[in-house]
């Protein structure tokens, strides 16, 4: 068995074109991720725009001046702070009478550039995004907080879950009660005080878990002729008319490629989470979820939710490769199997679901569509099945695993079944 | 050891490839001859196992092969029709692959395979890859796969097509050298292999079996149906087109020896000749040739031609 596996290794990484999609897809996780460091760009407190491992230094550093546990306490008073700060030099009641655009020249009428590079840290907006309305300033947003609201920070974060079930994702999707109660219950699991600080290595294995699909590819490419290039090539015959052709062989070839698979995910995600975490740094992995994304209801760290993005991008690496094994079983054509993998992974991407809540969680599932954080984390996807509720990630975890289910049989019982006519 | 063939039969559709077809096969050579489409690469395949039968059975000493499954594939060495290969493995490689999808030990199986890479003219070549061999070392490389494990039913499928004539006559030679205590199944169209090699003749015709015996037997049946006669060029190219020609010869001058297959001489002038077993697969698949009598005599016989 182990020599037969040997084989079918070398049989499927010795084709130029696995091997050149295999290299290939490194080289360009590699080259994409220096470039992700490279193009990383912010402004200094003098507006000056810093770009690379300085820029990430500068985002570190205005994390961590308020890098810290959340208590409601704190929140209410550093709004308070915040408000204080930002009143002293400009009326609170003529900024909810202008335009964005208005306020935003105000402050640098009234403020220092240092001064307005504080006031436009990222914390505030995470401080003061319960009541943010889109496309209004800070200040706008600090305008209307009053101390009561402040002091209730945690109830208004609860809210967010709730506004967002009644908003419905913008009237696509009418929730029922039971994700609406599996949201809220999600949401109040969410341990209390949230930690804020620098977290940016896990934020951006996040933001990059899609650039696996480009892995997916490849393991697409390398296994679509794993049983069809037998039936093409006529190496059918003599493999099936084997002692070993019709038991082994297959499990083999199976046992193989789900083996590469891992281990090539496994290569490209660490391309993928070394860069991050090495330049991006790997603190912040116990922050709260929250610290990247307030409304997400999901009771994990950063770290966990990073690696909660790799794994499911695993799991649909598995299930795409398992459907194509099923199909390059069923048929002689490798192009048809590689094309049928291109459609599913890259065109799926395109496909609009035009405010069609059915299609558009259908069109979630495919890992175009669901390797962001805000889909993940954020969309409060899920899939009623009668008043059993699943997220968007239970529901991948499941579709794929069901996919790898129904598709490994059908790729071992095609090929052992197969007649050479 | 016997391989039994029971009424045959595989369809493609309304297509029968292979039509009641029975047969019973004891060590020794079994040449295979039809034209192209009579079924014998169909035949080949059930008999490995790749392909089923529509109907009917094959028993390996009075078992199903289907019934055997892997205990039937360990016995049996196969060549097909288009030998398919990996065209990044060394030839060794391949060897070693096979011998491992045939259940051989690791050690058995490298010894063994240099051995009949070595036996089959491949020395030297285990480390090249076989996508740079030529057609006949191709050709080599699938024979020594076949008898990897010693098998005791050989099948080989055309394995003779595309070689020039001096490897086929090494192919003869090879493959007459691996089939001693063995059922040998050697389908071709190429009759001067068949006639060195095999110890008994199958002609097929429409999927099944018209004529079966030993060369000789059957060449003799050939005997007063096989006519010479010395004409003019021009009635040569006649000659050619009215009859069933195996054979014109240029003479001098404008004369040509035309040597044809008839019930009786049908050019004046012409004189008995000698058969060859080419002359009677010429004289057997002739159109309107009388396939459907049945005639049985010192175990060589015309079947019924089932589609008649």
């Amino acid at each position: 068995m182990l020599s037969l596996m040997r084989y079918e290794l070398k049989k499927m990484l010795a084709r130029r074109v696995a091997l050149v999609a295999n290299v290939g897809v490194l080289v360009f996780l590699v080259g994409i991720m220096v470039l992700n460091v490279v193009q990383t760009k912010t402004t200094d407190a003098s507006g000056a725009i810093l770009s690379g491992t300085v820029a990430i230094a500068q985002n570190r550093e205005e994390a961590l001046e308020h890098a810290g546990t959340i208590t409601a306490e704190r929140a209410a008073a550093d709004i308070a702070a915040y408000q204080e700060r930002v009143f002293a030099h400009i009326d609170r009641d003529a900024v909810l009478e202008m335009t964005s655009s208005a306020v935003y020249d105000l402050m640098f009428q009234n403020f220092s550039d240092e001064e307005v590079y504080e006031l436009y840290n990222p914390y505030w907006s995470n401080l003061l995004k319960p009541w943010r309305v889109a496309g209004e300033e800070l200040a706008q947003t600090a305008a209307r907080v009053t101390p009561e609201m402040a002091a209730d920070w945690y109830g208004a974060v609860a809210n967010l879950t709730q506004q967002e079930l009644d908003d419905g994702q913008a009237g696509m999707w009418e929730y029922s009660d039971a994700e609406r109660a599996y949201w809220t219950e999600k949401q109040a699991s969410v341990e209390e005080p949230f930690t804020y600080g620098y977290a940016d290595g896990w934020a951006n294995i996040i933001s990059c878990s899609g650039f696996l699909l480009f892995a997916m590819l490849a393991t697409c490419v390398t296994l679509a002729p794993m049983f069809s290039f037998e039936y093409q090539s006529g190496a059918d015959a003599v493999v099936l008319a084997t002692r070993r052709g019709r038991s082994q062989l297959v499990v083999a070839k199976m046992v193989v490629a789900l083996a590469y698979v891992t281990v090539y995910v496994a290569i490209c995600a660490g391309i993928i989470a070394g860069f991050s975490l090495v330049f991006y740094g790997a603190d912040g992995f116990d922050l709260s979820v929250q610290a990247l994304g307030l409304s997400s209801p999901y009771p994990l760290t950063a770290g966990q939710a990073a690696l909660v993005s790799l794994a499911v991008m695993y799991a649909a690496g598995l299930g795409f490769a398992c459907l194509t094994l099923a199909l390059s079983a069923r048929t002689r054509s490798t192009l048809a199997v590689f094309l049928t993998d291109v459609v599913l992974l890259l065109l799926t991407g395109l496909v609009p679901s035009a405010g069609v809540g059915v299609l558009e969680r259908v069109l979630a599932l495919f890992p175009l569509n669901f390797s962001n954080f805000n889909m993940l984390f954020s969309a409060l996807e899920s899939y009623p099945i009668g008043s059993f509720v699943l997220d968007l990630i239970g529901m991948l975890v499941a579709v794929y695993a069901v996919l790898a289910i129904i598709a490994m049989p059908v790729a071992v019982l095609s090929f052992r079944r197969h007649q050479v006519a | 050891m016997e391989l039994t063939l029971d009424r045959l039969t595989r369809s493609f559709g309304p297509k029968i490839a292979v039509d009641r077809l029975s047969a019973a096969l004891k060590p020794g050579v079994y040449g295979l001859l039809g034209a192209n489409g009579a079924g014998k690469t169909t035949l080949m395949r059930m008999v490995c196992g790749v392909l089923r039968p529509t109907s009917g059975e094959i028993r390996y000493d009075g078992v199903a092969i289907e019934q055997m499954g892997d205990a039937y594939r360990a016995r049996l060495g196969y060549l097909p029709q288009d030998f398919g290969y990996y065209p990044e493995f060394t030839a060794l490689d391949f060897m070693e692959y096979m011998a491992a999808l045939k259940g051989l030990g690791k050690r058995i199986a490298r010894d063994r395979s240099l051995a009949l890479l070595d036996r089959v003219g491949l020395a030297g070549e285990e480390r090249r890859r076989i996508r740079t061999f030529s057609g006949g070392m191709r050709q080599r490389l699938g024979i020594a796969q076949a008898v990897l494990n010693d098998p005791e039913v050989l099948v080989l499928d055309e394995p003779t097509a595309g070689l020039d004539p001096k490897e086929r006559v090494r192919f003869r030679n090879l493959i007459a050298g691996f089939a001693q205590d063995k059922i040998v199944l050697l389908s071709t169209h190429i009759v001067s292999d068949v006639e060195h090699i095999a110890d008994e003749v199958l002609m097929m015709r429409a999927g099944a079996i018209v004529l079966e015996g030993r060369p000789d037997e059957l060449v003799a049946k050939a005997a007063g149906k096989v006519w010479e006669v010395v004409v003019s060029a021009t009635q040569a190219e006649t000659a050619e087109a009215e009859l069933y020609v195996s054979n014109v010869r240029l003479l001098d001058g404008a004369r040509a020896l035309v040597r044809y297959v008839a019930d009786g001489p049908t050019i004046a002038g012409s004189t008995p000749a000698n058969p060859t077993l080419e002359d009677l697969y010429l004289y057997v698949f002739r159109d309107g040739a009388p396939a459907a009598s049945r005639r049985e005599d010192s175990g060589a016989h015309f079947k019924e031609d089932q589609h008649a």
